[in-house]
């Protein structure tokens, strides 16, 4: 018997005003998987965390965590890293962790132990009595993520988590969320890099205008959205032809569209045989970051063009 | 676990207050001051009392003409002085330096000034010859009474004691207002103490970003109470700083600083008054509380909030511009009306139970009433706190906060 999902959000919808935010939203997330939630800014990924977690009340629909509406008490459960972040400037940093430990259910000691190995394994146990307003902005991102998982959570909740790193503490957090999902926890992530998706989740769900465009595996995804790709160095005149579609070409590079099952070979012959010179023909599944584009294309150039 | 919380959010708040500098120096300064004007006070009465005994004491040469006829001989030659009979001569002679002072009584010294003449030694010392004059006539006066009653009753020391009535019960007076006007000096000691603190208390999680890790970890209401909890702690620990000085003076310097003495045994702890007083307090400083909490998670920083904050301090001042009807006429619209408005009513009230002005059941019901002002109050707080700090840097309108609650909140998230 399948166990049952952690994350339930089943016919969600958020209204602002006189503006949905949030149309029909349903998707799950199960137990020990990690699974990412992508979309645009201004998709509705944070407005749907916020719902799950409390902070906002649905207009319609349940979001459910582990069966039930999120209530505070599941904290010592719940590791969540939210897109605004901070801490308590004013408060020594051993302070402010073991006070978020002793919140999250562990003892003072047990707070204690665990924030200086912590800040021991991240090179800062030295700054352990300073205030956290003295620490450098790489240093506080440490001291947040300490504060994310010191309790071991079953849930980790990443809104953007790598929003603002620097490259050092990018790899940490890397290197943390795949200690934790080694731990069994599950691991919900909101985040625009598409190769941080294509490494870590299982499943995947893209928003768009308030609604799911895509959900499944990346490979249900990838499928989804016309297959393959061809990477294509060249010599010669780039014939039409009803089996590719020319996405990108110039400087003899080209990138060509093709359908899942589409026969390759005959493709590279029908090309050979035009006249084309073919230095490179690379044909590989579309990479999540294409479909990215193709999806939100009309948004990204709107955004684009305003800025 | 919300117990638990509860604890955890009090003992953090409570501790990292105490930790502050900031703290210490608000809580201190008033402390030390007062100590500075006692040890000013002490040393001033101590130079004062010296100096008159010296001036009182000193032996001087004098010569005197008493056309009153108060004067006694005796004790004048036993102060060192002489009668003359030609008042010329004698200020020639102080003149010349050839006596040291002169002293004219006139007729009716109790219309007419002393006259006296000295030698010039400095402008403090000078005050030897009018100290020795003056003395010299009362203890002549004091003398020519020959009886030590008169003598006090002449100088004032009259003891009397009042025994009022009201409703044929015996009220208290003066010693009955004393225990319950505690409860006014608490109120302001804790809201003009504690008041910034409070505003800042929800502004803190707003302006440092922490709201949504805290709202995730912890219940709001939970969160709110164990600030307020603590932050009563913190104000007791400043009374109890702010009482410290007083009651060594007390103890150890009370007639160096001509302090009154406390006679504990004529306190008059009225039940009634101590349970309403009580009850006024807590619902009034619940009710300021949890506005200065709504206002902090409504404002986006603590100098937008200021305004506002000033309102609420007026109000706990206007009552003292009618104090006086407050005490005289309780009646009157304008002291009914600042005794029905919830938030100047905790003054007004908590006055008008001081001086015995407040019926019992509106006592009772204010009290009630300002607690459950209070709870609704605190109630809104924690909603707009949840639903409204999220809002970091911008103003959320209490409509807005609290319809989002049902999810029809009118502005864009983030």
């Amino acid at each position: 018997m399948t166990p049952a999902p952690i994350v339930e959000v089943d016919h969600f919808r958020m209204d602002f005003g006189n503006t949905t935010v949030i149309h029909d939203l349903s998707f799950d997330v199960r137990r020990g998987e990690t699974f990412g939630f992508l979309g645009s800014n201004g998709s509705g990924k944070t407005t749907t965390l916020r719902a799950l977690l409390g902070i906002y009340r649905p207009t319609a629909g349940r979001l459910l965590i582990d069966g039930t509406p999120f209530d505070p008490d599941f904290a010592h459960r719940l590791g969540y890293l939210p897109e605004e972040r901070g801490l308590y400037k004013k408060e020594s940093v051993i302070d402010v962790m073991t006070y978020f430990g002793r919140l999250k259910g562990l003892d003072k000691h047990e707070a204690l132990t665990w924030s200086m190995e912590y800040l021991e394994r991240v090179e800062i146990a030295d700054k352990a009595k300073t205030r956290v307003d003295k620490l450098s902005g790489g240093q506080q991102q440490k001291v947040q993520l300490g504060v994310t998982i010191m309790n071991q959570p079953e849930l980790l909740i990443l809104d953007e988590p790598t929003k603002g790193f620097d490259p050092v503490n990018r790899r940490l957090l890397m290197d943390i969320i795949d200690e934790q999902r080694a731990a069994g926890a599950t691991v919900l992530m909101v985040t625009h890099q598409m190769e941080e998706v294509e490494r870590l989740c299982d499943r995947i769900i893209l928003l768009k205008d308030g609604a799911a465009r895509a959900y499944g595996t990346v490979t249900e995804v990838q499928e989804e959205f016309g297959g393959l790709t061809i990477t294509l160095d060249y010599a010669g005149a780039l014939p039409e032809s009803a089996d590719y579609d020319v996405v990108s070409h110039g400087d003899g590079h080209a990138v060509l569209s093709v359908d899942n099952g589409a026969d390759l070979a005959g493709i590279l012959r029908a090309l050979i045989d035009a006249g084309v010179t073919v230095s490179r023909f690379e044909p590989r599944r579309r990479s999540l970051d294409d479909i990215f584009v193709e999806i939100y294309g009309d948004e990204l150039s709107g955004e684009k063009g305003e800025e | 676990m919300a117990r638990h919380n509860l604890r955890t959010v009090i003992g953090f708040e409570f501790g990292r207050n105490l930790s502050k500098p900031r703290f210490w120096i608000i809580t201190l300064v008033v402390p030390i001051a007062l100590m500075v004007v006692f040890v000013l006070v002490l040393l001033s009465n101590t130079s004062t009392s010296a100096t008159a005994d010296a001036q009182k004491n000193a032996h001087i040469k004098f010569s005197y003409l008493d056309e009153s006829g108060v004067v006694d001989d005796a004790l004048a030659a036993k102060l060192g002085g002489s009668p003359a009979t030609d008042p010329a001569a004698a200020i020639a002679a102080v003149k010349a330096g050839t006596s040291q002072a002169f002293f004219d009584y006139p007729a009716d010294p109790a219309k007419q000034s002393v006259k006296v003449y000295g030698q010039d030694k400095d402008i403090f010392a000078n005050g030897v010859y009018s100290s020795v004059a003056q003395s010299l006539l009362q203890l002549s006066a004091q003398q020519k009474l020959d009886s030590p009653k008169l003598v006090q009753l002449a100088s004032g020391g009259v003891n009397s004691v009042t025994v009022t009535y009201r409703d044929g019960h015996e009220t208290a007076g003066f010693n009955g207002l004393i225990a319950p006007i505690l409860y006014l000096v608490a109120f302001y000691l804790l809201i003009i103490l504690l008041g910034n603190q409070m505003l800042a208390s929800t502004l803190e999680e707003k302006e440092n970003r922490v709201t949504e890790m805290i709202l995730t970890t912890i219940n709001p209401t939970s969160l709110i109470l164990g600030k307020i909890i603590s932050l009563f702690a913190l104000g007791l620990v400043q009374i109890v700083v702010f009482a410290l000085p007083l009651v060594v003076a007390y103890a150890l310097f009370r007639t160096q600083l001509n302090i009154p003495t406390l006679d504990l045994s004529h306190l008059s702890l009225d039940p009634q008054q101590m349970l309403v007083g009580a009850l006024i307090l807590i619902g009034g400083f619940a009710l300021f509380t949890g506005t200065l909490v709504a206002i902090g998670a409504v404002m986006p920083t603590a100098k937008d909030a200021g305004p506002i904050f000033g309102i609420l301090m007026i109000l706990i001042f206007i009552p003292f511009y009618i104090v006086t009807l407050v005490v005289s006429d309780p009646t009157a619209p304008i002291v009914e009306l600042f005794s029905w408005f919830p938030y100047s009513a905790p003054v007004t009230a908590l006055l008008r139970n001081a001086f015995g002005t407040l019926p019992l059941w509106q006592g009772l019901t204010l009290g009630v009433g300002l607690l459950v002002l209070a709870a609704i109050v605190l109630r809104i707080a924690v909603q707009l706190f949840r639903y409204g700090s999220i809002e970091y840097g911008r103003r959320v309108s209490l409509r807005g906060a609290l319809a989002r609650r049902r999810g029809f909140a009118e502005q864009q998230p983030r």
